[in-house]
């Protein structure tokens, strides 16, 4: 065969992808509302005992963190979060830190696709410092957002305004009728539930049950949805980058970074997709950075579509605060060049000592995102 | 910027790839249009000079965009790149890049005020003009045809110049003729051979496996 013969694959047609995902994403809602069903089956006894753990907001921020580098998707932690603050058992307040570590968790997957580059030090230095500027971003941002939120509660405050300007109102005190969408979501919920009676009568299987189908439809419809989604969506994300390169940065490559986000429901993926070309030098760190600020927001669009399955409106207020939080983010961090280089240069410092020391990669990445916030989990509580 | 985004249509990156070198090599061959006609067609440098300079930096321009273009396509396809594809475009996108060059020191031995157009090798040298400028042409529209018969009878007929062009400048080293004419003369031929060189290399990613793109002459098997 000749080089330029072209690979022939089988063509799945587009229109039947989006079919596709569109089924994942109705699988997605019917894993929250499992998962919302399940937590509600344990009574209110267990929850208590389960969240009484992360009172301490910077345990929850922890075990935001940690539950994210484990499941290596902000998506699915970000959505289990709603999916409780849905059932009743997580209140807001716990949650918006938990919500916030997630943030950090999620920056690990691009930093471990940097680690590929390790044995090339130029372009290793390159590739790690667009990776951590992400986490540099999403540390600064909750060193400053999360105690402004402790303090005065800013954030999940105009999240409820916003949300009852969308018609979900958290003062009262039922739970919301059902949409078109809820219902939905819940046939398939209590037919998987009669099935489990059929076997059992124990409240606590049936929360068991539920609450690893729910996990399971969570991971699997996520995890193809971005499959698929990047196989859809790869020819405009290839234009979208050369545009990126070509044209520089700024609030389009930020539109860029959320649309590309929100099409594979992925932010990983978007962020992953720029260390190559920032390690091989065709995009530079301020030009990769807008499109970094643009996946983070882009990626709360998944905690918004969860909140959709949930029974109470509080689901809508933290996906919103979410939301809020990565926008405020940028909104402090961007429009300003001086603070916009703050998370570049502390990348940029990261990576120098990691280029020589190597071993303060390991340091950073298995201390940073599994120790530390592990030790915090377990000394705090 | 954003509306990229939006732009519907197939997946034709690598084809726009393959335009953009296609589109490099009818710049080339305006260059060496452009540049053989002020060494042997009479035409003053002076005022093709800014067409030349501009035509090349175009061609360096869109090397680098290629470039970059590759890049992009394995960073965001990952796995499902087309890997062979990004390697022979990186290979094929120098060779383009190198037609424009040699074409630029023709035009540089003209700019040095040689000037062929009454040589007695004249004829020779038109006929020669002729071939390459063809050569550059064809190949461009063979490669966007991807018509890989067209390009084994290109690449069986232009095997037998490359020779010729070497003994050329055997020729010259051997002649009795002033430097000032036998070392431009020279230099011509071997700007000739490495033009058709090249040319003959980007032909070869229609005929060839990749690890021996470039090296269509080292295996009978390969010779037609």
């Amino acid at each position: 065969m000749s080089t330029r013969e072209t690979r022939r694959s089988w063509n799945v047609p587009t229109w039947v992808r989006f079919l596709y995902v569109f089924g994942l994403l109705y699988l997605f809602l019917v894993g929250v509302k499992a998962l919302e069903s399940g937590i509600k089956s344990f009574g209110s006894d267990f929850t208590d005992t389960l969240f009484a753990n992360v009172s301490n907001p910077v345990a929850g921020l922890f075990v935001g963190i940690l539950a994210t580098v484990l499941v290596q998707s902000s998506s699915v932690s970000t959505s289990t979060i709603v999916g409780l603050v849905g059932a009743g058992t997580l209140s807001i307040p716990f949650a918006v830190p938990m919500i916030m570590g997630a943030n950090i968790g999620t920056t690990v997957t691009n930093t471990l696709a940097s680690l590929g580059f390790l044995r090339r030090s130029t372009e290793f230095k390159r590739a790690f410092a667009g990776a951590t500027m992400h986490d540099f971003f999403n540390i600064l941002a909750v060193a400053l957002f999360l105690p402004l939120e402790l303090a005065t509660k800013f954030l999940s405050k105009s999240a409820e305004w916003l949300a009852g300007l969308l018609g979900a109102n958290t003062s009262i005190q039922f739970e919301n009728p059902d949409s078109p969408i809820k219902s939905a979501v819940k046939a398939p919920v209590a037919w998987f539930e009669s099935i489990v009676e059929r076997f059992t009568d124990n409240e606590n299987a049936m929360g068991i049950a539920l609450l690893v189908l729910g996990l399971a439809l969570i991971f699997l419809a996520l995890a193809y949805i971005t499959k698929n989604m990047r196989l859809v969506m790869a020819g405009r994300i290839e234009r979208s980058m050369n545009a990126v390169l070509s044209r520089g940065g700024g609030v389009p490559a930020i539109l860029i970074g959320l649309l590309m986000t929100v099409a594979v429901q992925s932010s990983s993926i978007t962020t992953s997709v720029l260390v190559p070309m920032i390690a091989a030098g065709v995009l530079t760190l301020e030009n990769g950075f807008p499109v970094t600020l643009g996946a983070n927001i882009g990626t709360t669009v998944t905690a918004l579509l969860a909140s959709l399955a949930a029974d109470r409106p509080e689901a809508l207020v933290i996906a919103l605060t979410h939301t809020l939080f990565n926008v405020s983010g940028l909104v402090v961090f961007y429009p300003i060049p001086a603070i916009r280089r703050i998370p570049l240069i502390l990348a940029q410092k990261l990576a120098s000592v990691a280029e020589v020391r190597k071993s303060a990669v390991l340091v950073y990445v298995v201390g940073g995102f599994i120790v530390v916030p592990l030790l915090g989990i377990l000394i705090l509580n | 910027m954003v509306m990229e985004f939006f732009r519907g249509g197939a997946d034709r990156e690598l084809e726009q790839i393959e335009k953009t070198i296609q589109q490099m090599l009818v710049d080339c061959r305006h260059t060496f249009d452009a540049a053989i006609n002020a060494l042997l067609g009479g035409t003053d440098p002076d005022l093709v000079e800014k067409d030349i300079r501009k035509t090349d930096r175009r061609v360096n321009k869109a090397e680098r965009e290629v470039r970059r273009e590759l890049v992009v396509h394995a960073s965001v396809r990952g796995a499902q790149a087309d890997i062979p594809m990004v390697l022979v475009s990186m290979s094929i996108v120098k060779d383009a890049e190198r037609i424009g060059d040699y074409a630029k020191n023709i035009f540089d031995l003209a700019r040095a005020g040689v000037d062929f157009s009454s040589s007695e090798s004249g004829k020779k040298l038109l006929n020669d003009r002729d071939r390459i400028s063809r050569l550059i042409s064809e190949t461009a529209r063979i490669f966007g045809d991807r018509d890989a018969e067209a390009a084994h009878e290109i690449l069986k007929s232009e095997d037998e110049h490359l020779e010729d062009y070497d003994n050329a400048v055997l020729a010259q080293i051997e002649s009795s003729a002033a430097a000032n004419v036998a070392v431009p003369m020279a230099l011509l031929y071997r700007y000739f051979k490495r033009i058709t060189a090249h040319s003959m290399n980007i032909l070869t990613s229609l005929v060839m496996p990749l690890d021996r793109l470039d090296y269509y002459d080292e295996d009978k098997a390969d010779r037609w």
